[in-house]
Parts: C-alpha cells; sequence; structure tokens
C-alpha cells in the first residue's frame, strides 16, 4: 500500500487500540474498585496472649476466634480449628478421648484433627502459630499448617 | 460454511457496513441504535446550533448512572454509617474519591447542561409548534434533575448536606396548604433524619432516575417524531408547503387492498396514512444533502460522549469532592445554605417567604411551561424574536445574579458581605 | 471533516486512557504504602538470614484496621504506625516507633484515637492526624494527651494523672454548675458542659478561655475568675474528658480505677472508723480490720461489703451499695491501713455535730456544689459584673437577712428572680438567679437558707 494508505492504517490501529484499552484498563479498575481493601470482620491474624497464661494439658478454648490452643510440654503450641469442616458447626475437645466431637450432625476428628467417623468432608485445619516481637502468640488462620507444626517458645 | 462466520452471522445479521443497505440497517435493525433515523440532515448535526448539549446532558447522565452503582457497593444510607462509607471512600476504597468525585462534578454539570440545553432550545425557537409538548417534558426533566442532585446531596450526611436539605426542605414547606405535608412526606418525619436519609436514598438511586429514563424515552421519541433533532431552519430557502414531501410516503394514495395471506410474501409496516405532513421534513433538494447516520451522526455523538467523559475524568482528578464534618442537629455552621442551584431561591426567601419561596419559584415554573403555547410567533428566526429573546435572557440573568449573590456574597446571619471581606469569628 | 472528527475521536480515546491510568496510578500508589515498604526494610534489617530478609520485604501492602464497636471507630493508625506493639522498635525513627508504657491499653482493644484524637479512618498523614479542615478532633500534644483517661476513668483519681482530679475539684468548688449544666444538674446562663469535650477539643482555646474568658468568647457574661495557669490546665483536662459518649461495657466497667487512696476516700466518707478499728484504734462494736486482707480472701471480704448479713446474720452493718471497682479500692486501702493512719482520721473529727451542724455544713456544701459560690463568692461577697442590673454586679448575701425573711429567701431560691433594671431602657443583663426547684429538693433548700443565715453580718453591731 502506499504511504498515506499505511499512515492511516497505523494511526487508525493506534486509536482503535487506544479506545480499547481505555475501555479495558476502565472494566479492570471498575472491577478492582470492588474489590475490598479493609474487611469489616475480626481480623484473620491476631495475637492471643503471653505463652505463660496458656496451661499445659487440655487446650484453651477461645470463643471468639473459634479455635483450640494446644500446648504440650515437649513439643509446645499448636493451634486448631474449632469450625468443622462439614457446616460450620463450633466442634468440642473431650479430654477422655482426645478427639473433637461435632454436635450438629455427629462427625468426630481423632486427636490430629483427621476425620474419624461421620459427615465432614476433610481433616480441621491448624493454623500457624509465631511468637511476635513483643513476646505474644500470634495466629494467622490464613496460612493452614500440617498436624505436625509446633511452635517450641 | 466457517462456523466462526457462521455464529457472527447469526448475531450480526445486516449487510457489510460498506454497503449503502448495510449503514441502513446497522441503524434499523439494530434495537439500540434504531432510534435514530437511517440518513439525517447535514444542518441537524451542526455543533454550532445546539453545541451536542442534549447530548452531553444525556452522557452525563449515563456517567452518574455508571459511577452511582459502583458507589452503591460502598454506601450504606444510614446516618453514622453513610459518613463512615464516604470516608472509606476517600481514604481505602480503590479509586473511590475518583469514582466520587466524578459522580458530583457529572450531577453539577448535569444541572448546568440541562438548564443551558433549554436556553438553546430557547433560542432556536424548537420549541415552535408542533413540538410544543416536548418542551413541556424537557422542562419535567429538568426539575427532575434538580430533583436527583437535591436527593443525592443529602447522602454524604455531612454538615453541608444535612443543613442544606433542612434549608431547601423548609423553603418548600412554605408551599400553601400542601406544603408542610409534602415536607413531612419526603422526611419521613418532623426534621432530618434517619428516616430522611433512607427515602431520599430510595428516590434517588430508584425512583427518580426510573421517572428521567422513561421521560427522557419519551423525549427522545419526540425528537424523532417531531421532525428530528433541531436545525437552523431559518438558513435554508424556504420551500413551498407542496413541494414538501414525506420520504417514503406513496406519491399517490392508493387504497388499502385486502391479500391473501401468502407463505412466501413478507411484509413491512410503510406510511397507512397518506396525506400533507405536519412537521418539517427534507425538500427534495435536501435530500441530495442527507447523509447516512454511520457515519456522520455516530462519530460526533462518539466525540461528544468522549469529550464530555474525559472533561468529567479531567476534573475529578484534580478536584475532589468535598466531605465536611459529620452531620450535626444541634450545630448549625452559619450561614446555613442551600445547594448552589436553589441559592437564588433561598435569596429570595429571605426576602419574603411566601413570595419568594413559593410563588416566584412556581410562576417561574409555569411560565416554562406555558411558553410554547403562549408564543404565537410562527418563526423561528432571531431576528423576528427580539422581545422573546431578550425576555428570557432577563429571566436566565437574574437567576444567575441572584446564585450568585446568594453563593458569594451572603455571609453570617444571611447578612451582606462581599467575599473578599474576611469574617473574624462567626460561629463558634 | 469526516476524518478530522475520526482523529479527535480517537486523539480523545487516547487521552481518556492516560486519564484512567493516572487515576488507577495515584489510587495505587498511596503515601501508606511507602511507609510499610520503610518499615518492612527496617524489619529486614532485623533478620538473621537472606531468606528471611526476602520472606518479610516480600510482604504484600495492606491496610491494617481495628475495629472497635464498643468505643464506635474504626482506627487505622496501624497502617504506618507499625511498630507500636515490637519492642525492638524502641529506637527506630517515627511512624515506626515502639509505643512504651501501653499497660492494657493495647491497639488491638483501644485503638489509638480514643487517647491520642485523630481521624482513625484516614490512611494519610494529615488526614490521621485530624490536622485537615472538617476534622474537629485533631492530635492532642504531648501536655494535654493524658486529659483523654477521664473519658473512660471518670470516678475517683487516675493515677499519673492529677490534673484531672484537681480539675474535677475546682470545677466543683469554684461554682462552674451555677451557670453551666453537667450531667443534667447545673444552671442555665451558660453553655451545657456535659459533651463539652466532644464539642471543642481545642486545649489551647478551652486554657486561653478559663485565664480571660472575655477575650475569646466575645461579649460572654462569665466573669474572670483570676484562675492560675495551673488551675486552668487543670480545668483544660476536666473539659477534655467530658466527651459523654456510648461506650461498650467493657470500657465502661473501669470508670473507677480501684486504688488505695481512693478506698480511704471511702473509709472517711462511709465512716467505718464509728464501728470499726484498726489494730485497737477506734471503736469496738464491729471487729478489728487491721490485717483482714491476710485473714481472708478477698471474695469473702467482697461478698461481705455486698451482703453483710450473709455471714453474720443479724450484723448492724449498713449495705453500702458499692459498686465493684468501689469495693477493690476499700479492700486495697484495707490491705496497707495502719493504727497510726486511722487515728489521723479520727483526730478530724472534733465534738459531735448537732443536726443544726449538720444541716449548716450540708447547706455549704451544696451552696459550693450548685454553683451558687460561681456568683455570689466563695466569701458570700457577691461582686460579679452584671450590666444594667441595679447595683451594676450580682448582690452580697451577707446581709441578705435584712432585706429579706427566711421564707423569701427560700421562696426566691426556689423560684428564681431576674434582676432590677438600673435603667429600665436598657439592655437585660445576662446574669439571672435561675430557678432550682426542680434541681434541689425542698430540703437542701431549706439547708441553704439555713447556711447563708448561719453567715449573716450584723451590719448594726458595727456602729
Amino acid at each position: 500500500m502506499n504511504r498515506r494508505a499505511f499512515f492511516k492504517l497505523s494511526w487508525g490501529s493506534i486509536g482503535v487500540a487506544a479506545l480499547v484499552s481505555a475501555v479495558g484498563v476502565s472494566l479492570a479498575a471498575v472491577v478492582r474498585f470492588l474489590m475490598p481493601s479493609v474487611f469489616y470482620e475480626p481480623p484473620q491474624s491476631f495475637k492471643i496472649g503471653n505463652p505463660a497464661d496458656f496451661p499445659f494439658g487440655p487446650p484453651t478454648f477461645l470463643v471468639e476466634e473459634k479455635i483450640f490452643v494446644f500446648r504440650d510440654r515437649d513439643k509446645g503450641f499448636a493451634v486448631a480449628s474449632a469450625v468443622c469442616t462439614h457446616l460450620g458447626c463450633t466442634v468440642a475437645h473431650f479430654q477422655s478421648d482426645q478427639r473433637f466431637h461435632c454436635p450438629c450432625h455427629g462427625s468426630v476428628f481423632a486427636a490430629d484433627g483427621s476425620v474419624q467417623h461421620g459427615p465432614a468432608p476433610r481433616a480441621l485445619d491448624w493454623f500457624e502459630v509465631t511468637q511476635a516481637r513483643d513476646g505474644q502468640l500470634s495466629v494467622d488462620k490464613d496460612k493452614v499448617v500440617p498436624p505436625t507444626y509446633r511452635l517450641m517458645v | 460454511m466457517n462456523p466462526i462466520r457462521e455464529i457472527w452471522q447469526s448475531i450480526v445479521r445486516r449487510d457489510p457496513l460498506s454497503t449503502d443497505k448495510g449503514k441502513s440497517e446497522l441503524v434499523f435493525l439494530n434495537v439500540w441504535l434504531h432510534i435514530h433515523p437511517a440518513k439525517v440532515k447535514k444542518e441537524n448535526l451542526k455543533f454550532r446550533h445546539s453545541f451536542y448539549l442534549g447530548f452531553i446532558t444525556f452522557f452525563l447522565f449515563l456517567i452518574l448512572v455508571t459511577t452511582g452503582i459502583a458507589l452503591m457497593c460502598y454506601y450504606r444510607p444510614y446516618p453514622p454509617q453513610a459518613y463512615q462509607d464516604m470516608k472509606d471512600l476517600q481514604f481505602v476504597v480503590f479509586m473511590g474519591s475518583f469514582l466520587r468525585a466524578m459522580h458530583r462534578w457529572a450531577a453539577h454539570g448535569m444541572v448546568v447542561c440541562v438548564f443551558l440545553h433549554m436556553c438553546r432550545v430557547f433560542y432556536t425557537g424548537s420549541y415552535k409548534k408542533p413540538r410544543q409538548f416536548n418542551w413541556v417534558v424537557g422542562v419535567l426533566l429538568l426539575l427532575l434533575t434538580l430533583g436527583l442532585s437535591f436527593t443525592g446531596y443529602l447522602l454524604p450526611w455531612d454538615q453541608l448536606a444535612f443543613w442544606a436539605i433542612t434549608v431547601g426542605t423548609n423553603i418548600g414547606s412554605y408551599a400553601p396548604l400542601v406544603g408542610g405535608q409534602v415536607r413531612e412526606l419526603l422526611l419521613g418525619g418532623h426534621s432530618v433524619g434517619e428516616a430522611a436519609l433512607l427515602r431520599f436514598y430510595v428516590l434517588h438511586v430508584a425512583v427518580l432516575p426510573a421517572a428521567v429514563i422513561l421521560l427522557t424515552i419519551v423525549h427522545f421519541w419526540r425528537v424523532r417524531k417531531d421532525g428530528g433533532l433541531s436545525r437552523p431552519v431559518w438558513k435554508l430557502k424556504s420551500a413551498k408547503p407542496e413541494a414538501l414531501v414525506t420520504i417514503g410516503a406513496p406519491t399517490a394514495i392508493a387504497p388499502l387492498q385486502a391479500a391473501p395471506a401468502s407463505s412466501s410474501k413478507t411484509y413491512g409496516l410503510m406510511e397507512v396514512v397518506s396525506g400533507k405532513p405536519i412537521f418539517e421534513t427534507v425538500t427534495p433538494e435536501e435530500e441530495e444533502d442527507t447523509v447516512f447516520s454511520y457515519p456522520y451522526a455516530f462519530v460526533r455523538e462518539a466525540v461528544a460522549l468522549m469529550a464530555t467523559v474525559t472533561t468529567i475524568m479531567t476534573i475529578s482528578l484534580f478536584f475532589h469532592a468535598p466531605l465536611e464534618e459529620l452531620a450535626n442537629p444541634a450545630k448549625t455552621p452559619n450561614p446555613a445554605k442551600a445547594p448552589w442551584y436553589f441559592l437564588g431561591l433561598q435569596e429570595l426567601v429571605s426576602h419574603s417567604a411566601l413570595l419568594g419561596g413559593v410563588v416566584a419559584p412556581a410562576l417561574m415554573v409555569l411560565a416554562l411551561l406555558a411558553i410554547p403555547y403562549l408564543d404565537r410567533n410562527p418563526s423561528r428566526h432571531p431576528a423576528d424574536r427580539k422581545l422573546i429573546l431578550w425576555l428570557f435572557a432577563l429571566f436566565v440573568a437574574i437567576n444567575l445574579v441572584l446564585i450568585v449573590v446568594g453563593t458569594f456574597f451572603r455571609g453570617p446571619g444571611w447578612a451582606l458581605v462581599p467575599p473578599w471581606v474576611h469574617v473574624v469569628g462567626g460561629a463558634e | 471533516m469526516e476524518r478530522r472528527l475520526q482523529q479527535i475521536f480517537f486523539a480523545l480515546s487516547l487521552l481518556a486512557l492516560a486519564l484512567i491510568v493516572a487515576a488507577a496510578w495515584q489510587a495505587n500508589t498511596p503515601s501508606w504504602k511507602t511507609y510499610q515498604r520503610s518499615f518492612l526494610q527496617l524489619e529486614a534489617q532485623g533478620e538473621p538470614n537472606a531468606a528471611a530478609k526476602a520472606a518479610v520485604l516480600a510482604t504484600p501492602p495492606e491496610i491494617h484496621q481495628v475495629m472497635l464497636t464498643g468505643l464506635q471507630r474504626v482506627d487505622r493508625c496501624t497502617t504506618c504506625h507499625l511498630g507500636v506493639e515490637d519492642p525492638t522498635m524502641k529506637n527506630a525513627p517515627e511512624p515506626f516507633r515502639y509505643h512504651a508504657n501501653l499497660g492494657p491499653h493495647i491497639p488491638s482493644k483501644f485503638g489509638c484515637t480514643i487517647c491520642h484524637g485523630g481521624q482513625g479512618l484516614a490512611t494519610d498523614k494529615d488526614g490521621a492526624h485530624g490536622k485537615v479542615d472538617f476534622w474537629p478532633n485533631p492530635l492532642l500534644s504531648k501536655d494535654y494527651i493524658r486529659a483523654s483517661c477521664g473519658r473512660c476513668h471518670k470516678e475517683g483519681d487516675v493515677p499519673g494523672v492529677p490534673e484531672l482530679t484537681e480539675g474535677r475539684h475546682v470545677f466543683e468548688n469554684e461554682g462552674c454548675r451555677g451557670c453551666h449544666k453537667l450531667n443534667g444538674v447545673g444552671g442555665s446562663i451558660g453553655p451545657d458542659l456535659t459533651g463539652e469535650g466532644a464539642n471543642r477539643r481545642s486545649p489551647e482555646w478551652l486554657e486561653r478561655h478559663f485565664l480571660t474568658p472575655n477575650a475569646v468568647s466575645a461579649g460572654s457574661a462569665m466573669p474572670n475568675f483570676h484562675f492560675t495557669k495551673d488551675q486552668a490546665r487543670d480545668l483544660t483536662y476536666y473539659m477534655l474528658s467530658l466527651t459523654n459518649e456510648d461506650m461498650g461495657s467493657y470500657y465502661s466497667s473501669v470508670r473507677l480505677i480501684p486504688g488505695p487512696e481512693y478506698g480511704r476516700q471511702l473509709f472517711v466518707e462511709k465512716n467505718c472508723i464509728a464501728c470499726h478499728s484498726v489494730g485497737g484504734v477506734g471503736a469496738k462494736t464491729g471487729p478489728d480490720l487491721l490485717g483482714v486482707t491476710m485473714r481472708h480472701s478477698t471474695e469473702w471480704l467482697d461478698e461481705q461489703l455486698v451482703n453483710p448479713e450473709l455471714v453474720y446474720p443479724g450484723s448492724s452493718m449498713p449495705e453500702y451499695d458499692l459498686e465493684t471497682n468501689a469495693r477493690k479500692a476499700l479492700l486495697a486501702y484495707l490491705a496497707t491501713a495502719t493504727p497510726d493512719d486511722v487515728q489521723l482520721i479520727l483526730s478530724r473529727k472534733t465534738r459531735a455535730w448537732t443536726p443544726e451542724d449538720v444541716a449548716i455544713e450540708a447547706g455549704k456544701q451544696n451552696f459550693a456544689r450548685f454553683g451558687c459560690v460561681g456568683c455570689h463568692g466563695t466569701e458570700l461577697q457577691g461582686g460579679v459584673a452584671n450590666p444594667n442590673a441595679q447595683g451594676g454586679e450580682v448582690p452580697s448575701l451577707l446581709h441578705v437577712s435584712e432585706d429579706y425573711t427566711k421564707d423569701e429567701v427560700i421562696a426566691i431560691i426556689r423560684n428564681g428572680r431576674a434582676p432590677p433594671l438600673e435603667n429600665p431602657a436598657g439592655p437585660t443583663p445576662p446574669l439571672y438567679m435561675p430557678s432550682w426547684k426542680h434541681v434541689l429538693s425542698d430540703e437542701d433548700i431549706n439547708r441553704i437558707a439555713d447556711y447563708l443565715w448561719s453567715k449573716q453580718q450584723k451590719a448594726k453591731d458595727t456602729w
């Protein structure tokens, strides 16, 4: 094609590209706009207190955070989710058999969280627990760890 | 056949745009575009005739609807949360302050443009027979636009919003007989509070936009039926009435005949009546001056759309929408001012509640509505209408002066204070 | 023309692209992200190895927010102030420095703005520090932050903030209630101060106002009380603490910080020494209290205070209706009470009081408490300016018995009175005697009258 046609085509393509990009970027911006930057919910990662506040033996159940905090003399801290993986009820932990029982549909989880019994589809989550710089224990529900994870303090 | 081609042709069923038939079909076979005529007179597209103000107003409305829906995802219309959500939009939401700014400046822009559009329609005499009722629809749209702006003004629930609406609804309550009751209906109570916010929200996001859309449909439809977009008809050669022809009308009056049903025949609805047209149409000479809507009309509309959008975006990048303190019913700012488009009204009210707040605006609206019916001059040429143009210009000027005085020259206690004097102290 | 229009359209498209990209870029580069990056670099320096450093530096930027429903606010300060709970950041530059001495007031439970002021919802520096238009609650300077303690701790002493207790005393004793209502009690001449701390957060304004009211509030009828700078500061602290906010029960449960000083105050107020002794000093009706906290558990003693009959049926110890923290304070005092201290308490009580003495003392307390001293003076001398009232000032009450009977005075106190005008055509005097019958009981008013009569100076005797 001759030079004139070439320039007409390239400016035209730039124009079309500009239009398409403008629309595309605007759509992407709208999608990003709709994604919340803050959540009006309790935070996923939070501090639970000083290690000394947690006894050995039976786990401490934290009601609002829905977690069990285990403390073992030899191995350290572990934090398990108290939310049943079936439909979300809060499970109970019994010292007598060291297992988690869900009152809603009878799911039973072993001491390591794996499903032994009942309609629950998967094991209870164990969450990462670390020690923050001020010495307190910090739990992060966004980080799921294997049941063997322990924090030695 | 190529499967992609098949899919494409099942969606796009017109001829290619390189053909005249294709260009026509793009318009009249398309549900979104068929309000346009397939061909349009060049004069209808003149920028310096209409400045595309009607289109710009409509595009501003589209901007308002889209940004408004986006903002609705974060805004809760209950008093303490409403203000917090405005702060969230400002500080936390991605592009929250930009979108809010776009919404606010487009709103102000729409009020200005709908007013300018009305002035232009008046100046070009485009309200004359047979377009009188479309002017009435336009005035109704003006009032709805002001209503949308007013209801939206309350939603941020800051001091500016709260007191502007308090003043505005109090002005309205001066209307005789129904004023107090209408005010209570609007507010859902005796003063601006939770109920008022919720009702204003419902009006602002649902009721008034629906009314605007319905009336806009009527407004656009009537423009088409009345003969198309306005053009400076006084600049064209005057045509003999007999020479006026309707495009597509049968030249001979043919009686309707019932034909037996056929399986192969196709039908189209042509003009089923004949007779002399009541509105301006195309003379045979002008036929040659018509062009296809695609691309002539569409490219101009697209440019108007782009110009509107980029202007609003530019303003929004540099100017943030204001947000004052949380609404405090116990603390009245001094002076408490209505939104700017009602400041002329507030200025009038400060002189006389009944005359200024009720009689004058009611007369103004009635006069506007009555213009096309009172104006007996058939000419649209500005030279033949000097008196009425000057009257209208006076009306516009008075309104502007009142608004300017109310905005810049009224200080604490509604005292006249020039804007270059700094008032010390004020209300604590 | 058509080509030109097409070119314009595409040029505008380019412009639109540039604008949307600019808006998105502006939204994506808020200042807090820069602060977070700097903090991560600081934190990474403290990490032992490269892998840990990289892990820290890879933390995605996000807004940190504390939702405090009980305090009805949301604080985002920790988005930039990231080292607030990290002791290793003791010497870090602001905004990353560690906040020492938080005690129980941790950010996750209290946020930051309840003490420091500022705008918790904001995420840029000036906005968050409240140093912008239309945010009436800017950051409190170091000199005044401790006033915020009074927003929750409303009774008794607040350890470390003597200004609050002093401010409260000045308010009650200098007669402020005579013109200003506080929590529903007081006069209506000046503005209601119940939420003053919420309305006015400018400590400088408040202090200047206490030192020279008319210089700051033009045309104010408030007389100059000639407060010292310290008194003005104490009053300012007190004002700043009057925020009248609804707080969740967790926060309002610590209105009073239990401490032995307040316990001693209660010990004196409730006159425990009338029946009990400490180490032999005092009365013999009830048991001796020396070392009682070693002999019994706190719960037992607390129960005793709530319900004396429970442990000793038929006990003559009254039920004092003390709230939880007040009882804790009393027990805290008993843990430290010594016979010498109790001797001091006893010695303050001289002769036994007659009912008349009690009535006059109660009247005197009321006269101060309800603010009469604000206009009529602590010595009943009057003298506060009242333009266009007869005499030009608030009258002295030292000779009131010469012009009125006691019943007439009681009627004036009950119903109030506008002052007679010096110039009937002139402006209304700003100060007037308010009506107190809806605020004070008849008994209280009678006692005030008794107090006034006890102070009458017999002018004729001086001849």
